[in-house]
């Protein structure tokens, strides 16, 4: 199947060669040209040319404003897509936004899947990323072939919005396990225990976690190189924030751990990981 | 002086009469045409446009909802404004998009103040009104005169969008004292403590504030009427913590407030005043 991919970042490069591996002619469009130089794919001139060479197009960009950017604006994937040719973006953004997206592409007949994953750089490069996914669902059984190429766990949530619901519950519940980690660290490091022997009993009991596990990891190693760069989750909260303002659910926790993230921002922490939360704690 | 108005509501109206019994000229336009009347009354004219508004005018002054009616009546008196007008936005916005409208506005020529107020309908009705302003010495000193009709403590903060960020910083103070005094009476009352007593004992001390000695009363005789309704005070603290997300600043206290009026308003609270915060606390704890 020709299928087009804009995006090339950590997350987006993996994906496409998983594609490619499984038989797909790939087509690519990104920015700035020199990401898009090594890889097996052809290289468009606009999200529109490539539109009318795909079937199926994924999206993997940072925010609300890029996906429109890709998909609405002039030379955009509206532009060249033809009728019935599916629209599937992995970012993460503002439900409301993802709805409005796929609201105008199918003003042409053009299916739109809010289709955002967790799993980090490393679930791209295994292809084990959870994928959760909002729009028709027989429109998801067409592409869940291509789905299948770069994740295990493929859920169809509900209508158009309703993975970008999961992916906000995923970040609130991720984030927080996050800072409760840093929070058990920094107790167990400044009561002069070694935390990686605590991390380690921990593992056994009912606070085993994924997230105790690869950042608690990380935490007791120090090693504050990005897996998952905190300027993202740091985003990714002001969405969650506003999506609890506009229903007026009480987010007390995620209120706070937000307030952690915007401290770990001005500490300039931003391009490192999120677990950098421990170093928020100590400074 | 000859100064345009727009926006007519609760606070707006008793602003725009404050002006004309200070003697000036006022062109008055409002979205709903009835809410023109009372000023009408009182011997201002209509304007059939933001932009007919600022004609012919030296100043002009919104009080509207939020940022984006504040840009469009805007956009209008650009279209209308003769060169040296001075335009005044005094509605409660984000500091960026304050600092956006001027902006815009000095492209067109048009002097920009953003000057939000603090004190309610009743310091709007007795032009008792705290006035921060943010923009040119220049354009503040041109203004000066119609803010003395309004308000009382009338200062000057720094360049433009000083004043929103002064009323942001006042929202913070606000917003986390009605919530401890609420917290406080809370607390009093699970430990079988009077509170009208405990907040008679608090008022001689450190913790008095005006909040304790008002809001405190109303508090206290369970008057949840508005007033400031929480509805806006949450969308205020928004803008606190949308403007705390941008710049990386860590606002731990408000976060929590602002959850607190976050559920206000799901609970179908927004209408009321800010203080029925208290009832909220009441049924977390059981005590309703």
């Amino acid at each position: 199947m020709n299928v087009g991919f804009i995006g090339l970042g950590v997350m987006g490069r993996p994906m496409v060669l998983h594609l490619q591996a499984a038989g797909h002619t790939l087509h690519v469009w990104s920015r700035r040209p020199e990401s898009a130089a090594d890889l097996p794919a052809t290289r468009c001139a606009t999200p529109a040319e490539l539109g009318r060479r795909c079937d199926v197009v994924f999206t993997v960009v940072t925010s609300s404003d890029d996906v429109e950017q890709v998909t609405l604006a002039e030379d955009g994937l509206i532009e060249g897509m033809a009728p019935e040719g599916v629209v599937i973006d992995c970012s993460t953004i503002a439900p409301e936004r993802a709805r409005h997206i796929a609201a105008r592409l199918s003003t042409r007949g053009i299916h739109f899947l809010d289709a955002p994953v967790s799993g980090g750089a490393q679930g791209a490069i295994d292809a084990t990323l959870a994928i959760m996914a909002g729009g028709d669902a027989a429109v998801l059984e067409r592409v869940r072939p291509l789905l299948a190429c770069l994740g295990k766990r493929i859920v169809h949530i509900g209508p158009n919005g309703a993975g970008q619901v999961a992916k906000a519950c995923n970040q609130m519940i991720m984030v927080a396990a996050i800072q409760a980690a840093a929070e058990a660290m920094h107790l167990a490091r400044a009561a002069g225990v070694d935390c990686g022997k605590v991390r380690e009993a921990l593992a056994g009991g009912s606070a085993a976690s994924r997230v105790l596990d690869v950042m608690g990891e990380r935490m007791v190693r120090r090693d504050f190189a990005a897996g998952i760069e905190a300027r993202l989750h740091h985003k990714d909260f002001g969405l969650v924030l506003e999506a609890a303002r506009k229903s007026g659910v009480p987010v007390p926790l995620t209120a706070t751990v937000a307030q952690q993230l915007n401290a770990l921002m001005a500490q300039g922490w931003g391009k490192d990981d999120t677990a950098s939360l421990l170093r928020v704690l100590e400074a | 002086m000859k100064i345009g108005f727009i926006g007519l509501g609760i606070m707006g109206r008793p602003m725009a009469l404050n002006l004309v019994k200070g003697g000036h000229e006022l062109t008055v336009w409002a979205r709903r045409a009835e809410s023109m009347q009372p000023l009408l009354d009182a011997g201002a004219r209509a304007a059939a446009s933001p932009a007919e508004a600022a004609q012919g005018n030296e100043l002009v002054i919104s009080m509207v909802a939020d940022a984006p009616d504040v840009a469009e009546v805007m956009r209008g008196v650009a279209q209308g404004a003769a060169p040296g007008l001075v335009a005044v936005d005094m509605s409660t916005i984000a500091p960026a998009a304050a600092r956006r409208i001027g902006e815009t506005l000095a492209e067109a020529g048009v002097d920009f103040i953003d000057a939000p107020v603090s004190g309610g309908e009743v310091g709007a009705i007795a032009g008792t009104l705290s006035i921060m302003a943010g923009g040119s010495e220049a354009a503040f000193a041109k203004a000066r005169p119609a803010f003395e009709c309004m308000g009382k403590n009338i200062v000057h903060v720094g360049a433009s969008g000083a004043g929103q960020v002064t009323k942001a910083a006042n929202q913070i103070v606000t917003g986390m004292g009605v919530l401890a005094v609420a917290e406080a009476f809370a607390f009093a009352s699970k430990n079988g403590v009077d509170r009208d007593k405990v907040r008679e004992a608090l008022l001689g001390g450190f913790a008095y504030s005006r909040i304790l000695e008002n809001h405190g009363q109303r508090m206290i005789d369970r008057n949840f009427k508005p007033g400031f309704k929480s509805w806006m005070h949450e969308k205020d603290l928004n803008i606190v913590m949308q403007t705390a997300h941008e710049l990386g600043l860590c606002l731990p206290g408000s976060a929590a407030t602002a959850q607190m009026f976050n559920a206000m308003v799901g609970s179908g609270l927004g209408e009321e005043d800010s203080i029925a915060v208290l009832k909220l606390l009441e049924n977390l704890s059981g005590q309703a």
